[in-house]
């Protein structure tokens, strides 16, 4: 039925586009601003970095929106799409992540080794202008838990920044691709990784630690963008001194509780020093509020028996000042987790209307199933509902902000308990969301599936896996295992879906020309409408996507949308078994989570670029 | 210092390619020893490049990651054959992390895999036990100051009992099940 609703849309779309669309959005019941072509009283919460045409920061804004204002490639005209050129990274593993473009100029950079190149646009044949090899200690292959990934860089100044895995953040002079400054950031043979993309305000690179499965302590930190010399840091766990909680701390819930310490005295004696609450994720910055958003990853170890308590404040969403770090306010969607429900995955600021004003929002799609609209100044849940089939919470108290856990699905060292949902790897992991003012909705991709989960007493070694459970996953309810979703974060539900017989591992890209794109584990890169969720037009690249679009304008003026192929992270390594065929001493069986995915990818390192 | 000691050596004269060869054996031999925490040790006659290619160049094989084999000298692991020391080794198994990393099974995770009947680093049980002992560069720590000897070798009884059977070289994906056949 989509499929003929949508032929008899593309054969009318030419002449009736806007009247369609306006069809659409009263469909949904949405009231159409007349002065914007935005759904009233919506807004992204900061604009696009630099021009429409160019994509300097992860997302292309600091609201994490991954909108774009380019309109060339529409509903109508997606189906024209065709591969304009490609670019091999010349490195395998999970290509996470998004190139950048600024000034007819595409940066990308590798999972590990950490290459990054420079290609120049406006030449035939996209030539390099240079490339970086910067050095990078090898122990961090092993080191890190789930693939050698990177999400990329961010540009500003003229400079570009981007972490290694080895624990140091580099900035690369983008007209000469000299390597300014390297420094040193985390440790990495405690187990400190590196593989988050750093957002830059204000003249300061925000980055943040990996390892949350290696008992380290979780950091974020600022460093000077010109020399790269740290201005803050502050854990996430342990004393309010380290974790920079003073005076304007104020979190909407719990704030009675004005105990000193909390990050420390919310884990038995001392065990918050491998307490995890890494900053993998991304990160957002509201620079009305100038407060800095992230998550933080799963407390260590994943046996909750070894911390009761909070302990605060792993799995958390944390605002704090760009500044200073202080920390202003900090909510734990999963507090004491004991299912690996890392709250790492990215908080989209948008100015959203609910309940008859507008409400300055964040939308976070957390790994625990349920996906929060929240107040971005305060820290308040103004609603939060399961965004994919869950079985371990029934529901979220407002008045605490707590999860109502299930009968029998808290895990619990000695018992097998069978059958959670989401699994650990969440109903969305890394694969950042995208929002459309123009549709009011948020572009998902989500993971259906579910674990019994094992906890199991374990031993701090540094440098190796703190973790203590084991979590074997099958798909869930439907037998589907990911699904591709426009979610009204207004009112806490879903519009349309796209099943996927794999976990949507890649990221979102939504454009004014109402069309939003997504890549496969199973190597489709498609683009759908954003308003009715119809796949407008799909091309087998050439590896499994784990990485996110992004788009631009080509120096001839014409819109191009780009997506990295390299299947890999943690479902591309660590849950599909056989995908890689390059090491003949590492031969592994097909995973049981994804038995066939062997079939139809492998490994693969490619830029793919397409337009119309 | 084992490497100052070459590089004068080379500056005396020693052909372009032996020292090439020579430095390669020797960058890798520092590098091996570096995560064990053990002092380096420097070669009995290290005032002779002659005695040092002698030693690292004529013997091709020994140019490898990790310690280089020992020549005439074959580890031998004092529970061969004991069918308790793979289940007690199993338990290590899990109680050193190592799970974590190769996986429950032993069938890869961060790590590489353990039951493909592949190795990296040589599959005999001496070599199993450099490769714990010693570490390997791409992330495997330098268990030896940590485990006992002897521990270490029930772990090795246990790794080398994994791959029994598990060697796969074709997968086929035309059948109704996905069938894999060794060698």
């Amino acid at each position: 039925m989509r499929q003929k609703r949508d032929f008899v849309r593309l054969a009318f779309a030419a002449v009736a586009m806007t009247a369609l669309a306006a069809c659409s959005r009263s469909d949904r019941g949405a009231v159409r601003d007349s002065a914007a072509s935005t759904v009233a009283g919506t807004s992204i919460a900061a604009p696009h970095i630099g021009p429409p045409g160019e994509w300097r920061s992860p997302a292309g804004d600091y609201s994490s929106s991954r909108y774009s204002t380019l309109d060339q490639i529409t509903a109508a005209n997606a189906k024209n799409l065709h591969a304009a050129w490609t670019f091999s990274t010349g490195v395998l593993r999970g290509h996470e992540g998004q190139p950048l473009v600024v000034d007819n100029t595409m940066y990308l950079v590798t999972p590990y080794p950490n290459v990054s190149y420079a290609l120049d646009l406006t030449r035939e044949g996209q030539p390099l202008k240079w490339k970086v090899r910067p050095e990078n200690s090898q122990v961090a292959v092993g080191i890190a838990c789930c693939d050698v990934v990177n999400r990329g860089a961010a540009y500003d100044a003229g400079k570009i920044f981007y972490n290694l895995l080895d624990g140091h953040t580099v900035a690369v002079d983008v007209a000469t691709g000299k390597l300014l400054w390297r420094t040193t950031m985390g440790d990495v043979t405690k187990g400190e990784t590196m593989t988050m993309a750093p957002l830059v305000a204000h003249g300061k690179v925000i980055v943040g630690s990996s390892g949350g499965e290696m008992g380290v302590r979780g950091w974020i930190a600022a460093l000077d963008e010109a020399t790269g010399k740290e201005i803050w840091r502050a854990y996430n766990v342990g004393p309010d001194a380290d974790i920079k909680v003073g005076r304007r701390f104020k979190p909407f819930y719990g704030a009675s509780d004005t105990s000193k310490n909390q990050g420390a005295t919310s884990w038995p004696s001392g065990t918050w020093m491998q307490g995890g609450a890494t900053v993998w994720g991304w990160l957002s910055y509201d620079p009305t509020l100038n407060l800095v958003y992230h998550g933080t990853s799963n407390p260590g170890p994943w046996n909750g028996r070894q911390r009761p308590g909070d302990n605060k404040w792993s799995a958390a969403i944390i605002a704090r000042d760009l500044d200073t770090g202080e920390m202003v306010w900090a909510f734990q969607p999963t507090p004491h987790d004991v299912w690996d429900y890392d709250a790492v995955n990215e908080n989209i600021l948008v100015d959203l209307p609910i309940a008859g004003r507008t409400r300055k929002a964040l939308v976070h799609f957390d790994r625990n199933g349920f996906a929060y609209t929240m107040d971005r100044g305060t820290g308040e849940v103004i609603l939060a509902k399961a965004y994919v089939p869950m079985n371990w919470s029934t529901g979220v108290d407002l008045k605490t902000g707590r999860p109502r856990i299930a009968t029998g699905k808290a895990t619990d060292q000695g018992t097998k308990v069978t059958n959670i949902c989401p699994s650990l790897e969440g109903g969305k992991n890394q694969q950042p969301a995208a929002f459309s003012p123009l549709t009011g909705l948020f572009y998902v991709p989500t993971n259906n599936l579910c674990m019994d989960f094992e906890a199991r007493d374990v031993s701090y070694v540094a440098g190796t896996p703190y973790i203590g459970g084991s979590a074997p996953e099958v798909a869930g309810p439907g037998g589907y295992r990911g699904e591709f979703m426009a979610w009204d974060a207004t009112t806490g539900r879903k519009v349309w879906g796209i099943k996927e017989p794999y976990p949507v591992w890649g990221g979102a890209l939504v454009t004014k020309g109402d069309v939003v794109f997504y890549g496969t584990l199973d190597g489709w890169f498609k683009a759908a409408d954003a308003r009715t969720g119809t796949v407008l037009w799909k091309f087998k690249v050439g590896s499994g996507v784990v990485g996110n679009p992004i788009t631009y304008l080509g120096p001839d003026g014409k819109q191009y949308v780009a997506i990295y192929s390299g299947i890999g992270g943690d479902m591309g390594l660590l849950i599909a078994g056989d995908v890689a065929a390059n090491l003949p001493y590492d031969v592994r069986e097909r995973g049981s989570t994804l038995p066939d995915l062997a079939r139809w990818t492998s490994w693969g390192g490619m830029l793919f670029v397409f337009g119309l | 210092m084992i490497r100052r000691t070459v590089v004068m050596g080379l500056a005396l004269g020693a052909a372009a390619i032996a020292g090439a060869l020579l430095d390669q054996g020797i960058a890798r031999l520092s590098r091996a020893q570096e995560p064990s925490h053990q002092p380096v040790q420097a070669p009995a006659a290290a005032g002779s490049v002659q005695d040092l290619a002698a030693r690292f160049v004529a013997h091709p094989e020994h140019l490898r990651p990790g310690l280089m084999a020992l020549k005439g000298v074959v580890l031998r692991n004092p529970h061969e054959g004991d069918a308790g020391a793979i289940a007690t080794g199993a338990k290590l198994f899990v109680a050193y992390n190592c799970a974590d990393c190769h996986g429950a099974d032993g069938s890869g995770a961060m790590g590489p895999s353990l039951a493909d009947g592949r190795w990296h680093f040589g599959g005999e049980p001496g070599e199993v036990f450099e490769s714990i002992y010693q570490g390997r560069p791409e992330g495997m720590p330098a268990w030896g100051s940590l485990i006992s000897p002897d521990q270490i070798w029930l772990l090795v009884s246990y790794v080398r009992s994994l791959e029994k059977n598990k060697n796969p070289t074709t997968e086929n994906f035309t059948g109704l099940t996905v069938e894999r056949t060794g060698h």
